[in-house]
């Protein structure tokens, strides 16, 4: 029962920060991508190449993941100076597209549709982390760390540009923002701090494949994010928690097939989405409470 | 030095604009203006809508590309800069629809604007706390400093907008019609504030259509109509002309 | 020969991209609403087309009918009861477009636990090739599919040109505040936009239903192409999504002559990103403020 529990609470902690991270560009900066799960595969891919071929570090291992995962987010946030909404989740679906494309189909390096097996467990300062317990106190600990970085981010300087760009990009611009280096900064780092859920992924699991880093689970975190409410730091992890709740509280209910757990459950967090939306477009946590930045 | 001594001392003028034009394909929006604005001087553009005295500003703070001409701030050309650029060399304005940051509250509004670079963190000094106090008090906002723009009354809207010039340390201002809607005791508090800073050397253009704003305010009156500027002077100069009466208010 | 077959291919799947796309596009140049759901209308309208012509066996004509009315149906219902109460009070484009996502997911889940999760086709002679030419496959389904379009492309253009209805259609794109000025009423005018824009989807998806055949999940498929065609196409545009829904056909299809089929869809999304990036406008929108 331990071992079930801790179980979840990694997976949680992975999709926490997955949905944290998300929140980043888009509650804040009003940039919306549905191309956050390629991100998650990149530092997972990373992490599992670099473990697999060169050092099972885990700082070094990590230190890629963030890197490559950065590089690559330009190619996301090259749309995002041009253009807004709709057109830019558009531009974001293409990515996510092209990347489950790439994940699926080169093989010497992803393994392919097969992925990559036989992760070897990471090492830092002399431990390795191999139980599950290891690994929720390192899920635990980069969960609560990327809460910290983003809290101080948004709490200061760097988030209240972002807001100001979302609210009015041209006063924005009136009053000495560089639009450009702030949207490109908040995508990167985004997109690092998204790898890092990956990473935990990839050793956690021993093994990495393309069907966690389709489109379906971009959707999953945009309604985890939407759930639980952009307005705030906290609405993430929540709305992470509800939508992870689900399955577990359906297999309670004796009436519903196992075959259609899945489905019920998308169709539950589907329909939660509309209800959400217009009765409660804040989500569950609610909007920004009065006089506080986040 | 009152502003009436600046007016003709041209050490002191800040912006120069010469020779400036603008079409956009077969418009032509700005035909050959030239104007110097300088320290310490609140100069009033009026003309009839659609004169161009928005895209006059357009084009001083970066947002629009002129077709040809130069505009000067401090002896420097400002030709295809970024806007960002420019605002941080000291120009700031406001827009006709306040474009206020509205999810975010006053005083983040104020804090944001004084936080000119990109770092990702900033520390905040004690200077700068200071100023936006002092910036609050004068705006009469500091009582509704955590409250979001969007929930503000009308004039505390407008008196944001100001804010937020005035926290960023400007030195040309320009205002595109800030006064108006306001009731008579918000527009005392306004005049006041615009003349003082006027006094601390602080360059002032403003956009107006009322008539009796343009009378307290103005130290001198540009008249802009179809692009081109008819005639500078004192207000009381511009405004008896019956000739630019006839073209403000319509009867060619 | 191979490029023959594969263009003949690809202007089969351009008319029926042309329609969905004209459809999506119809309704957001209009009313500004990112009908995300537009891929679950196409859905609904093939399934039920299904149902009652393959499992019922009711008529041609009967089935046709009622496939168009649930459409129909389905778009303006959730118009009226999901956004145009977000709109009442909020309205931002992300609020619309996570609602219409929502929708999509919901009705995709439904429709799958009542047929399965896998492939269903409506089986017809029509769609039996014959060799025209040595290598050269066609069914007359290829047929039928542009001469459809064809014929619903100068229907629409009849409505915009010649109707009360279509003309203010096109003024509501144009310029939504001035309508309200003209006595106009854009509520029940979105109400047009949202019928027609449905009901454009039902000739893809019948002949969807017949040729390559239904799954839930093909929802995202449609609803790609239709952003992708309206952004590429111009926003506002009609024509522009049309075009740019041949556009994507061809290319398709055309990409297998050089790529594995997986890479497909990434030639679409290269050519959408493409355009996002240095022309945001696409062939025929309007200026962008990004």
């Amino acid at each position: 029962m331990l071992a079930y529990l801790q179980n979840i609470v990694v997976l949680f902690s992975i999709n926490a920060i997955l949905a944290l991270t998300l929140n980043f560009i888009m509650g804040y900066a009003g940039i919306f991508s549905l191309a956050h799960a390629v991100f998650f595969g990149i530092g997972a891919y990373t992490a599992a190449y670099v473990a697999l071929n060169y050092t099972d570090s885990l700082v070094l291992c990590m230190l890629a993941a963030m890197g490559l995962s950065a590089v690559i987010s330009m190619a996301l946030a090259l749309p995002a100076l041009r253009v807004r909404g709709e057109y830019f989740v558009a531009a974001s679906l293409g990515l996510q597209m092209i990347g489950v494309t790439i994940f699926s189909e080169w093989k010497s390096v992803t393994g392919g549709l097969g992925g990559m097996v036989g992760i070897p467990s990471p090492v830092f300062l002399g431990y390795t982390f191999r139980s599950t317990t290891d690994f929720l106190i390192l899920a635990g600990v980069i969960l609560i760390g990327i809460l910290v970085i983003t809290s101080l981010l948004v709490r200061g300087s760097f988030g209240r540009s972002l807001m100001a760009i979302r609210d009015s990009e041209s006063a924005a611009q009136a009053y000495g923002k560089s639009v450009n280096t702030v949207k490109t900064l908040s995508v990167a780092i985004s997109a690092g701090l998204a790898a890092l859920g990956g990473v935990l992924y990839a050793f956690y699991m021993s093994f990495v494949n393309v069907e966690v880093f389709t489109l379906d689970m971009s959707i999953l975190l945009m309604a985890m994010v939407i759930i639980g409410g952009t307005g705030t730091l906290i609405g993430p992890v929540v709305g992470a928690a509800i939508v992870m709740a689900l399955p577990a509280a359906l297999t309670y209910l004796p009436f519903i097939p196992p075959g259609e757990l899945g489905t019920i459950q998308q169709i539950i967090y589907g329909s939660a989405m509309v209800i959400l939306m217009m009765y409660r477009p804040g989500g569950v946590v609610g909007a920004r409470a009065k006089g506080k930045s986040t | 030095m009152t502003a009436a001594q600046n007016l003709t001392d041209p050490a002191k003028i800040l912006l120069q604009v010469r020779g400036l034009h603008k079409n956009f394909g077969g418009l032509q929006a700005i035909t050959d203006v030239n104007l110097d604005l300088p320290s310490g001087v609140i100069t009033t553009l009026v003309g009839p809508n659609g004169a161009g005295k928005t895209t006059l500003f357009n084009m001083i703070t970066g947002h629009l590309v002129p077709s040809s001409g130069t505009v000067h701030w401090l002896g420097e050309s400002l030709n295809g800069i970024a806007p960002w650029r420019i605002a941080r060399k000291g120009i700031a304005r406001t827009f006709q629809d306040l474009r206020l940051f509205n999810h975010m509250t006053v005083q983040e509004n104020i804090e944001t604007v004084m936080e000119r670079s990109s770092w990702l963190w900033q520390r905040r000094s004690v200077a700068m706390k200071q100023k936006i106090e002092q910036v609050l008090d004068e705006t009469e906002l500091a009582s509704k400093r955590h409250e979001r723009a969007v929930d503000l009354a009308y004039a505390e809207r407008k008196f944001l907008s100001l804010a937020r010039i005035m926290a960023g340390d400007a030195t040309l201002w320009l205002l595109d019609e800030p006064a108006s809607g306001l009731d008579p005791r918000s527009f005392d508090r306004f005049v006041a504030l615009l003349k003082s800073y006027a006094q601390r050397g602080v360059t002032i253009c403003i956009i107006e259509h009322n008539l009796d704003i343009v009378i307290r305010l103005s130290d001198t009156v540009a008249f802009l109509d179809q692009g081109k500027l008819l005639a500078q002077g004192s207000s009381e100069d511009i405004l008896k002309d019956p000739h630019l009466a006839a073209i403000y208010f319509g009867d060619r | 020969m191979l490029y023959l077959q594969l263009l003949v291919n690809g202007i089969q799947t351009g008319a029926l991209y042309a329609l969905i796309a004209a459809g999506f596009s119809l309704i957001f140049g209009m009313t500004r609403i990112f009908h995300a759901a537009h891929g679950a209308t196409f859905t609904i309208a093939g399934f039920v087309f299904y149902e009652f012509y393959a499992v019922l066996e009711w008529g041609l004509i009967p089935s046709v009918l009622a496939c168009a009315a649930a459409a129909a149906l389905f778009g303006v219902l959730l118009n009226r009861w999901v956004y145009v109460v977000i709109q009442r009070h909020e309205g931002s484009f992300f609020t619309v477009f996570a609602a219409s996502f929502g929708a999509a997911i919901v009705v995709q889940n439904l429709i799958s636990i009542f047929f399965g999760k896998g492939m269903v086709t409506v089986s017809t002679p029509l769609s039996r090739s014959i060799e025209l030419m040595p290598g050269l496959y066609v069914a007359p389904m290829a047929f039928i599919a542009v001469i459809t379009a064809i014929i619903c492309f100068a229907l629409l253009h009849y409505l915009f040109t010649h109707t009360s209805m279509g003309v203010a259609l096109r003024a509501l794109g144009e310029n939504p505040v001035l309508v309200d000025v003209f006595g106009l009423n854009p509520k029940s005018l979105g109400k047009y936009a949202f019928l027609i824009g449905s009901v454009l989807v039902v000739p893809a998806a019948i002949l969807t239903a017949a040729t390559s055949g239904l799954n839930p999940a093909m929802g995202h498929h449609v609803m790609m192409i239709s952003i992708a065609a309206t952004i590429v196409g111009g926003v506002g545009s009609l024509r522009g999504a049309a075009m740019a829904g041949l556009l994507f056909g061809l290319a398709e299809n055309l990409s297998l002559a050089f790529f594995d089929p997986q890479w497909s869809e990434a030639v679409t999304f290269v050519i959408l990103f493409l355009f996002i990036i240095f022309r945001p406008g696409g062939f025929y929108g309007r200026a962008i403020v990004s």
